[in-house]
């Protein structure tokens, strides 16, 4: 388990650090930062002088390494928009969309959990019909699209929810389901399928044999082997969120990192934007370590793996 | 759905059916068909069946409202929109960018993706180590932040919306490909046919492709329906494709100014765009049933 | 279906009870603006809330009346010129700042020679750069030197131009004037999250004598939303008080909730289209004169103007606002609406069979986009390029961007300087730089007779026309969507009056 942690462990890093160069010459390689931070009315040879000072006339390769140790001392540089500290521009912005994605999450794990195991123990009824009806419509309708009804439904309509910010709990409702609802579908399917191929094992026609109900059949012993890549996918569907999230804070106003990020790419304030990319990735890349090791460890047979 | 109690045919059929009868007899990939196909048959027939031209604007006829509204008219089935074009006929050649955003995206990334999963999955070893390490750090980077960068950068237009989503969605191709390669290259034809002298390159298209197709269908079809979806997105962020083209994304994204007093505007490319994308969610869902009943592609 | 279900009848229904605002309760505006303000420093931004902030949060020296366009004495108690580039100020004594710094010739003199310098990298340097510097005569005297003859100094030092408590900005800077603003003005700062939200509330003990009154609402909250839809909707569900620059078909069907009052009013924003017409530009075709007119006619404007900006608005046949000093229509060359003769000119220019166009545009998208299908309709093959408003710049100014759908504000100033000596006088955003145009503009912004300034304008306007480097469009109108109990008046500077403000 040691070993297969600490593997685990230096492969995750070794993604972080071709993520973090992906992310750097994409930005560098579209654009001239110079010009960027020159900013309105700059002269040429005022472009020459911050070239000079900033080291932009280095080889790419020196300024990526540059860049990365400066990274690893904390430091993220200055926001060429907000002329204020990139770290603390994200650590302010980090709780919401952390918030928003954790909730979502939770949201489609109570609707895709129950959804699925109802589907797989009445698989091929009308109620596996329905789930997989709610599964499908939430893949097909772009999330802007489905959040935009959602604030006519409630807000405008029913006035049960304000419509944007985030002061109260209220404030996250929508947001929550209109993120969440779209990551259901494909957990609603692993859980049934997981739940169709459990309840179909020896394991569970023996325990159903032993004349165990069949409540505590489904929970007990199906739901908790079913759960397994769930439990995997889950951890891959936050990392998702938090960068698919862009969306819904701009239509809900939510000051998170996904709206950071989209003002720092039309801004061409690159800091930003390649700070956020970075620490998106890192955080995903963290999620699947930590799903791999909650997987190796509910599934002693994937740790050879 | 009163018939809906009825058991699936499948599941009684025999193993032995031809694959078009076992195809035809799924209802999910026939109620896909019928969607797709008429959205496709729409695209193809767009400059037969609209009744204006999709760019002609008349500012003096803005928003006239569709023919199911007291004011509707029937030169404008679908009414006008906001600059006075005939909303019936922009959604019909609209039917052709989403589909070739769609295709097309499928397209670049099916052949990275599956050239990777291919080469990953029959070679294994280090090969297999450095292809599963690039799709690791794909998907480490978040699809739309990365293509929102870019497209910002270089400029929103149909080219670079579907280079860029080509480029970038290629690991579920990837990633199921190479599974399904590893499962199928142990079997003993594969081993026939390497012991009969064909070389890696044959091997790899002449037997293992043709048995892995089934899980490249599956993921194709899925990947196809995410693509319109992401252009959606782009277009309702402003950096999609660029007006005056018709894409359904882009009609959405035009018309939530107008949403919530002219629904109908929003709602139309909405329809649309969600049944093209049930379409061919329907029938993934429906090959998948089929060709790989595990549910695992 | 939801469509029919929620049509605006229904929404109107579902507003009809509504209940008592929590905001009209406890006397405080709750407004909403779409565009992040990268610095609350008036110097620092280029965004119109920049400017709202401006004048809420600090003072200038001198003021001018909106109504009736007249300056009176604000910070500075009288002015005069002493020679054709010194004026001379009397400052105001007894005026303190927000956190308690009494303000006199120091501050003054301190906030324009720093924003003057151009090592502190102001952004707006297009309403500082005449400015040389700034003395100190006694505590409650100052002369200002501008660089050259500049009679308009009166009116900038009017506007973008406010005064900063010089021991405070020399600790803090711009950064820290961001992060904690003090001025004299009549709101205080008293919370900025920045990229989400202002909180302002009203200076008790502001200064007597002020051409602004002391404000009657209390606390003004300025809260981002990046999306109009999200605006619209919670001004519709009572979530804010006031908007502005509502599109003029959302604003027109706000008319009917039975809550709201919609308000509209022309703004000094005038729209037109720019050509890069230089030797670099990203389009050869457009040197060809003949082409630019073609581009000219094929725009139908007045249609436009009436169908996609609405009420009140402006037609214009040159590119300044009409009550700026200097504007004049008179004797330039018009190009009206014509299809068949633009196809003709592009005909013979040898474009028969049409060209490609990339056209630039960062705001009014609509209008973008159906100048874009006029240009298609004469056989141009135009594209749409939407974008942010500094990368549109940086295109444009790098001359990777030819055709762009321009808007300016002028700043709210009174005067041409302001406004087309921006985009023709031979500095940055001008890519054609035309030696003669040039020559015109120089010369109105320096003049001192308001006679020859006028002449020079003229010419330079209507030599603008004549080779056709722009095509001057609209003046825009700004729709604003308010509680109807919230008593407020637009101005054509498109400056929300807080301190006017009040509950009815």
């Amino acid at each position: 388990m040691l070993l297969y942690t600490l593997k685990r462990l230096g492969l995750a890093l070794l993604v972080a650090a071709f993520v973090s160069i992906v992310a750097f010459m994409l930005l560098r390689l579209s654009g001239d930062p110079a010009l960027a931070i020159a900013g309105e009315g700059a002269r040429d040879e005022d472009i020459a002088l911050i070239r000079q000072t900033y080291g932009l006339d280095r080889p790419l390769i020196v300024q990526y390494l540059d860049w990365l140790l400066t990274i690893l001392s904390g430091d993220f540089g200055e926001s060429l928009y907000f002329k204020t500290d990139v770290a603390g521009l994200i650590a302010e912005k980090l709780p919401v969309t952390f918030l928003i994605g954790g909730l979502s999450l939770l949201f489609a794990l109570a609707l895709s959990v129950p959804l699925g195991v109802l589907a797989a123990v009445f698989s091929g009824t009308w109620i596996d019909r329905i789930a997989l009806a709610i599964a499908v419509a939430g893949q097909a309708l772009p999330n802007f699209f489905f959040a935009l009804v959602l604030i006519m439904l409630f807000s405008i309509t029913l006035r049960w929810l304000p419509v944007s910010g985030s002061d109260t709990w209220a404030h996250f409702v929508m947001p929550t389901i209109a993120l969440g609802y779209y990551i259901t579908p494909p957990m609603m399917r692993l859980v049934r399928a997981g739940m169709i191929e459990v309840l179909g094992s020896d394991y569970i026609r023996t325990a159903r044999a032993k004349g165990l109900s069949s409540l505590s059949v489904i929970f007990k012993h199906g739901l908790r082997n079913a759960l397994v890549p769930v439990v995997a996918l889950a951890a891959v569907q936050l990392g998702f969120l938090l960068g698919g999230s862009i969306v819904i804070e701009t239509i809900f106003a939510l000051d998170g990192l996904g709206y950071l990020a989209y003002q720092s790419i039309t801004h061409k304030d690159f800091p930003v934007t390649q700070a956020v990319l970075l620490l998106l990735s890192l955080i995903y890349v963290l999620l699947t370590l930590v799903s791999d090791l909650l997987n190796a460890f509910l599934d002693p047979r994937m740790r050879v793996a | 759905m009163s018939d809906a109690v009825v058991l699936p045919v499948e599941t009684v059929a025999p193993k032995t059916r031809s694959v078009t009868a076992r195809l035809l007899s799924n209802r999910s990939v026939v109620a896909g068909l019928i969607l797709v196909g008429a959205v496709v048959a729409i695209a193809v027939l767009a400059p037969l069946l609209a009744p204006h031209d999709p760019y002609t604007q008349d500012l003096t006829r803005r928003l006239v409202p569709p023919i199911w509204h007291d004011k509707g008219t029937w030169a404008n089935p679908l009414g006008t929109d906001n600059l006075g074009r005939d909303y019936l006929s922009r959604l019909l050649y609209g039917a052709r960018i989403s589909l070739l955003i769609g295709f097309s995206v499928m397209l670049i990334s099916g052949l990275i993706g599956t050239s990777l999963g291919l080469v990953a999955g029959y070679f294994g070893g280090r090969v297999d180590l450095l292809i599963s390490f690039l799709i690791t750090a794909r998907l480490a980077m978040p699809v739309v932040l990365v293509a929102l960068a870019v497209v910002a950068m270089v400029g929103g237009s149909l080219p670079v919306v579907i280079l860029t989503l080509g480029l970038l969605k290629w690991d579920r191709f990837a990633v199921v490909m190479r599974s399904a390669t590893q499962q199928v290259r142990s079997l003993d034809y594969v081993a026939a046919a390497e012991a009969a002298g064909a070389s890696r390159l044959r091997v790899l298209l002449g037997e293992i492709l043709p048995n892995v197709f089934p899980h490249l269908i599956v993921v194709a079809t899925v990947e196809a329906g995410s693509a319109i979806l992401l252009e959606a997105a782009l277009s309702f962020l402003g950096l999609g494709v660029q007006p005056p083209l018709p894409s359904w994304g882009l009609m959405i994204a035009e018309a939530k100014n107008f949403m919530f007093f002219s629904f109908w505007l929003i709602g139309i490319p909405g329809t649309a765009l969600a049944l093209l994308v049930l379409g061919i969610n329907l029938l993934g869902d429906g090959l998948r049933d089929v060709f790989a009943p595990e549910g695992r592609a | 279906m939801l469509g029919r279900s929620l049509t605006a009848c229904a929404l109107i229904a579902a507003m009809a009870a509504m209940p008592a605002y929590a905001a009209k309760k406890d006397n405080s505006i709750r407004f909403a603006y779409d565009q992040v303000l990268e610095n609350i420093d008036p110097y620092y931004n280029n965004v119109r809330l920049g400017v709202i902030m401006n004048h809420s949060v600090w003072d200038t020296l001198i003021y001018r009346n909106p109504k009736t366009n007249e300056y009176e004495p604000a910070l500075a108690t009288s002015w005069k010129w002493i020679d054709d580039r010194t004026l001379e100020l009397e400052l105001r004594q007894g005026v303190k700042f927000h956190n308690g710094e009494p303000f006199d010739a120091d501050d003054v003199v301190f906030t324009l020679n720093f924003v003057a310098d151009p090592a502190n990298k102001a952004t707006a340097q297009q309403n500082i750069s005449w400015l040389e510097k700034a003395e100190k005569v006694d505590q409650y005297k100052v002369r200002i030197r501008a660089k050259r003859p500049f009679p308009a100094a009166i009116e900038y030092l009017a506007g973008p131009m406010p005064m900063h408590p010089n021991e405070y900005y020399a600790k803090v800077g711009p950064k820290g004037m961001n992060e904690k603003p003090i001025g004299t003005g009549p709101y205080k700062v008293v919370q900025h999250d920045i990229g989400k939200v202002i909180r302002l509330e009203a200076n008790k003990d502001y200064w007597e004598g002020a051409p602004k009154p002391k404000p009657s609402i209390d606390k003004i909250e300025i809260r981002m939303i990046p999306d109009r839809q999200t605006q619209v909707a919670e001004m519709l569900s009572g979530g804010l008080d006031l908007i502005m620059n509502v599109p003029v078909e959302q604003a027109e069907q706000l008319r009917a909730a039975p809550h709201l009052a919609v308000k509209s009013g022309l703004t000094m924003r005038i729209v037109f289209i720019l050509f890069n017409a230089g030797e670099n530009t990203p389009m050869p075709a457009l040197k060809d004169i003949r082409v630019r007119r073609a581009i000219a006619h094929a725009i139908d404007k007045e249609t436009i103007a009436r169908e996609l900006v609405g009420e009140g608005v402006r037609v214009l046949e040159t590119v300044c606002f009409p009550s700026q000093f200097g504007c004049t229509d008179e004797g330039a060359m018009r190009y009206p609406y014509d299809p068949e003769k633009a196809k003709a000119l592009l005909a013979e220019a040898g474009y028969k069979d049409g060209l490609d166009l990339e056209f630039f545009s960062y705001r009014e998208r609509q209008q973008a986009e159906a100048m874009v299908n006029y240009l298609r309709a004469v056989g141009i093959r135009a594209n749409l390029n939407f974008m942010q408003y500094a990368a549109m710049r940086e295109l444009h100014r790098q001359n990777k961007a030819a055709v762009t759908h321009q808007t300016w504000g002028s700043f709210s100033i009174n005067d041409v300087s302001a406004g087309p000596s921006a985009y023709f006088k031979g500095i940055d955003d001008d890519m054609t730089k035309d030696p003669e145009v040039i020559a015109y503009f120089e010369k109105g912004d320096s003049s001192v007779d308001p006679e020859e300034r006028k002449e020079a304008y003229k010419r330079g306007l209507q030599l603008v026309n004549e080779r056709a480097y722009a095509v001057p469009l609209y003046a825009l109108t700004t729709y604003y969507v308010a509680d109807k109990d919230l008593e407020f008046e637009p101005y054509p500077d498109e400056l929300p009056r807080f301190w006017e403000m009040k509950w009815k």
